[in-house]
């Protein structure tokens, strides 16, 4: 079975998921770029409708975070640089190193800024179809001289289609390592080092296997275009999504 | 006496090392049969199946598809001759049923509405129609075998050529893929299958040929050669080790 990692895509009858997937990449954008100068109260307002939608998508939030407690780890290292490094009104001190207010205050506004792009890209990526990624990529690349689209999009969409195979053998490593006491080399250099290796050297052999079988099946770049099935949601959704970005913007 | 589909002339395949892996291999194979490709490993088999679909190219020698030299028609052989591959992981494109039995289409630049009707009747001519939306990853081993089949068929092949296809695979994938090749064969395809293990697809075959260190040993029916596989280091049947002949492996 299939290693399912948090950004692997789900089946779904959601709006999300039935949604064009360029009017998604345009949304995504967008709302992005107005994040960069969101205040906490808009990010908040924010928050709650990724909630609303992960609701819809039929996903647990819970389960979704759970799933990225690691990234929610590095946004609390983000936090403690902040706290650490901005300067202002000092709240205490320790050992030379002083937390301000501006400092508690930028740190949690950046890490939930952060925090709701992930979201955000999480929502994405499990509620589309790779293969509707690599069409998207094709259509915004066609205008664009000199990026060869169709080729761009399939190594975009082999890359995430591999992700799972990848993780799975490095599972299979590290377990067939564990069953010979892997467990006792406490040096975390050499522990990497003995899992990278073995799962670089069958990455390149997948990847060569993979090679031959598109060539048998006969690759190349001048393909038949992808379909794009609009669900007639796009214009709302554009509106409100522009709607979204003002608020944060300005909030 | 039936067409040639595929003829074979002092075909010679050095790999880069210096090693001969195919060495003044003559054969043909006429449209409709079954024929097993017998060998233990490294003696050949897949890099002599490889040139089929013009995945090698001979050194010297030439191959002929349906009367065009492989090196001159490339496409068009591979349009002819179909490989499935022994890993159906590595050979998986799509990140759906549908999508990766299109690929082979996609590539031939066939219009998106004949795709989508060809796919179709494809997949419920595999029993697969009902997995269409499912990612391949997720799918067991006999039904990634048998994606891979359609992967090839909705390219219309008379030839399908198979690497070590029972490989990894448990009881119910194996009949699966059996049911599947026998059909085929019925249906007029002409079939090569490549193995080391001949005891589930002997019954069916109407040839088999024994290759040992790139050279054709033995070429026959099955049930004048079945006595001296085990002198080629293949396992015989059980069936005829017991004094019962070639039992079909299916009941």
């Amino acid at each position: 079975m299939a290693y399912v990692t948090p950004f692997t895509y789900r089946q779904g009858q959601s709006l999300l998921h039935l949604l064009d997937v360029r009017c998604k990449f345009f949304m995504i954008c967008l709302i992005s770029m107005s994040m960069l100068s969101a205040h906490l109260s808009a990010c908040f307002f924010y928050f709650l409708i990724l909630l609303f939608f992960f609701n819809k998508a039929g996903l647990n939030i819970f389960a979704t975070l759970n799933s990225i407690k690691y990234f929610i780890l590095l946004l609390f290292f983000i936090f403690i640089a902040r706290a650490l490094t901005v300067k202002g009104d000092i709240l205490f001190s320790f050992y030379g190193m002083s937390i301000t207010e501006q400092g508690l205050n930028e740190g949690i506004l950046v890490a939930f800024r952060f925090f709701l792009v992930m979201l955000t890209g999480l929502l994405f990526s499990i509620t589309t179809k790779p293969s509707s990624v690599k069409s998207a990529v094709q259509w915004f690349f066609k205008p664009i001289p000199f990026v060869p689209e169709k080729r761009v999009a399939v190594m975009i969409s082999l890359s995430l289609g591999f992700m799972p195979v990848i993780l799975k053998q490095a599972k299979e490593i590290s377990d067939a390592q564990k069953a010979r006491c892997s467990d006792l080399q406490k040096n975390p250099v050499k522990r990497i080092t003995r899992l990278v290796l073995p799962l670089l050297k069958k990455t390149f052999l997948s990847a060569d296997s993979l090679v031959l079988a598109m060539e048998s099946r006969c690759y190349n770049d001048d393909r038949t275009d992808p379909e794009f099935l609009p669900s007639g949601k796009e214009i709302p959704f554009l509106i409100g999504s522009f709607i979204i970005s003002l608020s944060l913007a300005c909030l | 006496m039936q067409k040639l589909i595929i003829d074979i002339n002092a075909l010679c395949h050095t790999f880069s090392d210096g090693y001969l892996g195919i060495k003044n291999v003559s054969l043909s194979i006429s449209k409709g049969e079954f024929v097993i490709l017998a060998g233990k490993n490294g003696s050949g088999k897949t890099t002599f199946l490889r040139h089929l679909n013009g995945l090698l190219l001979p050194d010297s020698g030439v191959i002929f598809v349906n009367g065009h030299d492989v090196s001159k028609h490339l496409i068009q052989t591979r349009k002819t001759v179909g490989m499935v591959f022994q890993d159906a992981d590595t050979q998986i494109v799509g990140d759906t049923v549908f999508d990766e039995a299109a690929f082979g289409l996609e590539n031939l630049k066939v219009k998106r509405s004949k795709i989508n009707e060809k796919v179709t009747q494809v997949l419920e001519d595999l029993n697969l129609f009902h997995l269409k939306n499912r990612s391949p990853s997720t799918l067991s081993g006999g039904e990634k075998r048998k994606l891979a089949i359609a992967g090839i068929l909705v390219m219309n092949p008379e030839v399908i050529v198979f690497d070590e296809p029972f490989s990894n695979l448990d009881y119910p994938g194996t009949i699966q893929v059996l049911s599947t090749i026998i059909n085929l064969n019925r249906s007029g395809h002409t079939i090569i299958i490549a193995t080391h293990d001949v005891e589930t697809i002997i019954s069916e075959a109407t040839r088999i040929i024994i290759m040992e260190e790139g050279l054709v040993k033995e070429d026959g029916k099955p049930d004048s050669l079945i006595k001296y596989l085990e002198s080629y280091g293949i396992k015989e049947p059980c069936s005829s080790k017991l004094g019962l002949g070639l039992q079909p492996w299916l009941t």
